[in-house]
């Protein structure tokens, strides 16, 4: 049993798809979701699964540099940015309409 | 053996509990639940880059996501009540489609990856402290150096605060004019040409 889990340590293509399915699962959040909080909950695990794999590639084809961990890094700080900037928009929009259903916000349709 | 049989374990714990955790934050109904799943899964990818030698990101990761983002998050369901307003189930042509379109991703990316050599580097990670290395080349300003996208993501992160601020502050009732709320000088003797009222009755005489 050991020996078994000894052998399988996870390679390059395990973390990827790992990444992969954060990234579709925030996709699929990102394509249903109603609220536009919700939304932004998606985006922030499609950005975080990006930052995986920036440091993923970092470890397993440079692992004697830092660069991927550092553009983990700048990925980290502008989705900080962003989540700000949201809130702030999310907070005026329920302060003009009283909702931040995305499916109401069709102003400029008509 | 032991060593690395305990990494196989942990790795598929974590990536395991990822997963799950990221599938209830797309499909929790309600919001707050979603936020509090959300910091499962960052904290679970803190997990993960511990694994994969970079413990200096995975602080940062912690501090900045766990502790900044996640409560932001926290404060914006609160603040649009989003919690009690809005129960978050999206019609079902809507999940099928969504699901469509992720699972095609999904496959695609998987085909990519089964298909394309990667560079496998043989070497170990460096000995010295990861962290030396990345605050040396973060203020390093010769060739490869990161000190110009540091200072720059400073001015983005300033211009965010001045921008949600702004954005997010009480503004006047519509057909006022802009104001700073009495913090300029002189601003407290100005007054509009016409108030709301005036200019619905000036709207009356004219129909009349």
């Amino acid at each position: 049993m050991t020996e078994f889990l000894a052998q399988h340590t996870p390679t390059l293509t395990h973390w990827l798809y790992l990444s992969t399915l954060l990234f579709s699962i925030g996709l699929y959040g990102l394509l249903t979701r109603r609220n536009a909080v919700g939304i932004l909950m998606a985006v922030e695990l499609m950005l975080n699964s990006a930052a995986l794999n920036f440091v993923v590639f970092n470890r397993f084809c440079a692992p004697a540099t830092v660069d991927g961990q550092i553009m983990a890094i700048f990925v980290i700080a502008a989705a900080a940015a962003e989540v700000v900037v949201g809130m702030a928009i999310f907070v005026a929009l329920y302060r003009y309409r009283g909702t931040v259903d995305v499916n109401a916000m069709d102003t400029m349709k008509d | 053996m032991i060593a690395s049989a305990s990494y196989t374990v942990i790795f598929y714990l974590l990536a395991a509990l990822a997963v799950l955790l990221s599938l209830a934050v797309v499909n929790a109904w309600k919001l707050l639940r979603a936020a509090i799943a959300l910091m499962g899964v960052l904290s679970m990818s803190a997990g993960l880059y511990v694994m994969l030698d970079a413990s200096f990101l995975a602080g940062v990761q912690v501090l900045v996501y766990v502790g900044g983002i996640v409560v932001l998050i926290v404060f914006a369901v609160m603040l649009t009540r989003s919690a009690e307003l809005l129960q978050d189930n999206p019609a079902p042509l809507r999940k099928i489609l969504g699901a469509i379109a992720s699972l095609a991703f999904l496959a695609a990316t998987v085909g990519v990856f089964r298909s394309s050599p990667f560079l496998l580097s043989a070497e170990k990670a460096p000995l010295r402290d990861n962290t030396t290395l990345i605050g040396e080349k973060l203020l390093d300003y010769g060739a490869g150096g990161y000190v110009l996208p540091f200072e720059i993501i400073s001015l983005l992160l300033l211009i965010a605060i001045i921008g949600g601020i702004v954005v997010a502050r009480k503004t006047e009732p519509q057909g006022q004019p802009f104001t700073t709320g009495g913090d300029e000088a002189g601003e407290a003797e100005f007054r509009p040409p016409f108030t709301q009222e005036e200019h619905e009755d000036e709207l009356e005489l004219v129909e009349k």
